[in-house]
């Protein structure tokens, strides 16, 4: 080939190899100038119209006049020999340049501001690169990058077409797809055509091997590589990658195209901000050495804009939690998630007590419990160094799981109770910093005799009396109703009147099975429950309760709730039996009474009335306090439905969410929604042989903490 | 003794991204090395162990290809150049 003229380029010297072409250095006896000649080989499986394809796309590049694209000049044929003239690039490939170590951060972002440059042009003329790799950007000794083969990547005859500098391998095998694999995005691997995001996707690649010399998804075969790429999420890039860099990183190389940046200007803008913030402020990165972060953000999951007076749904799954915006209307929803993606997420709370806007939620995984919170709806999670919430050691306890997460008055918002398996309850009076088991529950004498069910030995439950601060209510499974009346220091079973089939007592002081208890803050001597069998009322704070299933298909069921304005209006959803833990016929009906119990209807309009064999868990029901009232609820299935009229009509909100384990709603910045109700509570009805020593208001005007 | 630690990736937030961790302890148990480990990355130790010192029901610590369940826990003794692996458990059904 030394010596032959191509068009009317000479052949000088080779300069590279690869398995589909040879790159020579020639001359353009015309035009006077040195050139790069790619030569396709002869052996390359090129069919006519692979061989079209190539020409088409090689000719579309030709077009591309930007100075960080190595200009196309020419292509043609020769004694059936395709080449390609183009421009001729001295420099070093990146790949080289990142080594082992990679480069400093302030040459990562020069050079990535102008790969995304050239991106960002051949996007708009309609070329993706389809094969962007650090081995085919080359940096001159000026500094100058320059991406090559723009649009040659395409796929020819089954063969993957090479870049001409050829210095990092080619996965063989991976013949179906064009590119290479280390660099290919995940819906590329799917077998999905590449776009302008699979660019994008290569580019978070390019930019974390020249700021670390690794590669973000790595393997020993073809397969590891696939799977890190399809399922891992890179390591994290500490100092001195700045966070910024990080983060653009990490949206580039987000699994799905939808949740990267969408363009390649956008990247170009970012890496810009970063750059001029990294020259200016050199040491204002974040310096992680200090220690591990105790803030993990969301980068590559889709969140909720929020906005005042928004409506927020949040969903825990047992894989993850998911956030819903809507406004006041509650007709269109935005989704948010998955946070804590694989985590079971028993437990969430809103808690816009105060000045906070915080999101609660326990994640329980393998690697144990904890508590979170998000203060900017999900963007960002607490992920605490050590459980916040643990049994001390002399207890000789575990935690297994955070069933329940409740606000505690709204007069004290650094107040919350947490619920927990194995059954006891824990406080924090300083907005979480520090949890405490609450003693007087955890040594009662009942406690070794309590029964873990079905879903272990659990306190899932914790209802606060708002008229008395110290009242308080638990439910524990199996252990039944527990209230105190001086804080937490003592408490007493409440279950007089609760049967308790599974026992050879029918009514035993304490051992009942209690699935969910609701109190309403205008009336907060009176509750209902909803039992493992069985559906009550009591009207003097427990003393005694009262069998109210009058007309309900059976009294087997999970969740209880009360409309926030009525307290004779109860909201229940029936499951078949213990055995057939699904609503009854497999029709989803949820049922009313609006008189305390006296009588229920079934509620059906817009929900599944065949073959629907749902059920709906302890916590997977909540009321918002809007006028009219929504209910939402979720089921195993992982179906979230909602009613915005009280339960007249119903509407499927989502559908294929993993199982649903709790639903939660608020308004933003409609203060102390959560557990505790905008309605000022009634002066209360004492109990039984116990002083009732203070009454508090549930609501509180915006208390700075 | 010099110990070397591989961090699976769940964790490797709290190892600052590394994948692997040298530690010198002050014995020759597994439960020293991996205390030297918590000194080093303190956010590691509630996740592979419960508030009551013992390993978590789901995770399992490999001294080479040995599981410290079959050979005396956390007081596993080290051989020298010791190479301990964090995994999770293979489980399904949820």
């Amino acid at each position: 080939m030394i010596g032959e003229v191509l068009g009317h380029c000479r052949v000088v010297a080779k300069i590279g190899e690869g398995g589909m072409g040879v790159v020579y250095r020639a001359y353009d006896e015309v035009l006077h100038r040195d050139v790069a000649v790619k030569v396709v080989k002869k052996d390359a499986k090129l069919d006519s119209s692979g061989r079209q394809n190539l020409l088409q796309e090689a000719r579309a590049s030709s077009s591309l006049a930007h100075p960080n694209i190595c200009t196309i000049y020419d292509v043609g044929e020769i004694d059936g020999d395709l080449y390609i003239v183009m421009e001729l690039v001295e420099g070093k490939s990146l790949h080289g340049l990142a080594g082992e170590m990679g480069l400093a951060p302030e040459t990562v972002l020069r050079y990535g501001v102008q790969i995304a440059s050239a991106l960002a042009r051949a996007h708009d003329r309609g070329i993706v690169h389809r094969d962007l790799k650090t081995a085919n950007i080359v940096v001159t000794p000026e500094g100058l990058v320059k991406v090559l083969d723009f649009g040659l990547a395409k796929r020819v005859g089954g063969g993957i077409l090479e870049a001409p500098t050829l210095s990092f391998s080619t996965v063989q095998g991976a013949s179906s797809v064009s590119g290479t694999l280390p660099y290919m995005a995940p819906e590329v691997l799917r077998g999905d055509a590449a776009d302008a995001r699979s660019d994008l996707w290569a580019l978070g690649v390019v930019l974390y091997e020249a700021a670390s010399g690794r590669l973000p998804f790595g393997g020993r075969t073809g397969f590891e590589i696939s799977a890190a790429i399809m399922r891992e999420i890179p390591n994290p890039l500490g100092p001195p990658v700045p966070p910024g860099l990080w983060a653009i990183i990490q949206r580039c190389v987000a699994k799905e195209p939808m949740q990267r940046y969408q363009r390649a200007t956008e990247v170009q803008a970012a890496l810009e901000a970063v750059q001029s913030g990294a020259i200016a402020l050199p040491e204002a990165a974040e310096d992680r050495t200090a220690g591990p972060p105790r803030t993990t953000t969301m980068h590559s999951i889709r969140h909720v804009r929020i906005k005042k007076k928004d409506f927020v749904v949040l969903v825990g799954t047992n894989k993850g939690a998911f956030i819903l915006r809507s406004n006041a209307q509650r007709r269109r929803w935005d989704v948010g998630g998955p946070y804590f993606h694989g985590h079971s997420v028993y437990a969430m709370a809103y808690d816009g007590r105060g000045d906070q806007r915080r999101i609660w939620a326990s994640t329980s995984s393998f690697w144990g419990t904890l508590l979170r919170s998000s203060d900017d709806f999900g963007k960002s999670w607490t992920n605490p160094q050590q459980a916040p919430v643990r049994f001390p050691a002399d207890t000789g306890t575990s935690l297994k799981n955070i069933w329940q997460i409740t606000l505690g008055p709204a007069e004290e918002p650094d107040r919350l109770y947490c619920g927990v398996e194995p059954a006891a309850l824990f406080e924090t009076r300083d907005a979480g910093q520090n949890w405490s088991l609450m003693r007087g529950l955890f040594d009662h004498p009942h406690r070794p005799r309590w029964m873990p069910g079905n879903g272990g030995l659990a306190l899932h439950t914790i209802v606060l009396d708002p008229s008395n601060q110290q009242r308080m209510y638990v439910g524990i499974s199996s252990g039944g109703v527990y209230r105190t009346e001086d804080g937490g220091q003592s408490w007493t079973a409440q279950n007089r009147g609760i049967r308790a089939l599974f026992m050879p007592e029918k009514y035993p002081e304490f051992g009942q099975c209690v699935h969910k208890i609701a109190l309403h803050p205008a009336r907060p001597e009176r509750l209902f429950l909803q039992n493992h069998w069985g559906l009550y009322r009591s009207d003097d704070c427990g003393e005694h309760w009262t069998d109210i299933a009058n007309g309900v298909p059976s009294d087997f069921g999970f969740p209880v709730v009360i409309h926030p304005r009525d307290p004779d209006c109860v909201y229940a959803v029936p499951v078949e039996s213990e055995e057939f833990r699904c609503v009854c016929d497999g029709r989803l009906r949820v049922y009313r009474t609006r008189n305390a119990g006296a009588s229920w209807e079934p509620l059906m309009r817009g929900l599944p009335q065949k073959q629907a064999y749902e059920t709906v868990l302890r916590d997977a029901m909540t009321t918002d306090s809007l006028d009219p009232v929504g209910i939402y609820f979720g089921t195993r299935s992982g179906q979230l439905f909602g009613s915005s009229d009280e339960g007249k009509n119903w509407n499927r909100i989502l559908g294929g969410l993993p199982s649903i384990l709790c639903v939660r709603c608020a308004v933003v910045e409609d203060e102390g929604l959560g557990n505790v109700f905008p309605v000022r509570p009634k002066a209360t009805k004492q109990v039984p042989g116990k002083s009732n020593a203070s009454h508090h208001s549930t609501r509180r005007k915006n208390k700075k903490r | 003794m010099k110990v070397t630690i591989y961090i699976p990736a769940a964790l490797r937030e709290f190892t600052n991204g590394r994948s692997e961790v040298s530690v010198e302890p002050s014995g020759a148990t597994v439960g020293e090395a991996l205390s030297a480990l918590w000194n080093a990355y303190p956010g590691v130790r509630d996740r592979v162990l419960n508030e009551q010192d013992q390993v978590r029901q789901h995770i399992n610590i490999f001294v080479g290809n040995e599981n410290i369940r079959y050979t005396g826990g956390l007081t596993t003794r080290l051989p020298k150049n010791s190479q301990i692996s964090i995994v999770p458990a293979v489980s399904g059904g949820q």
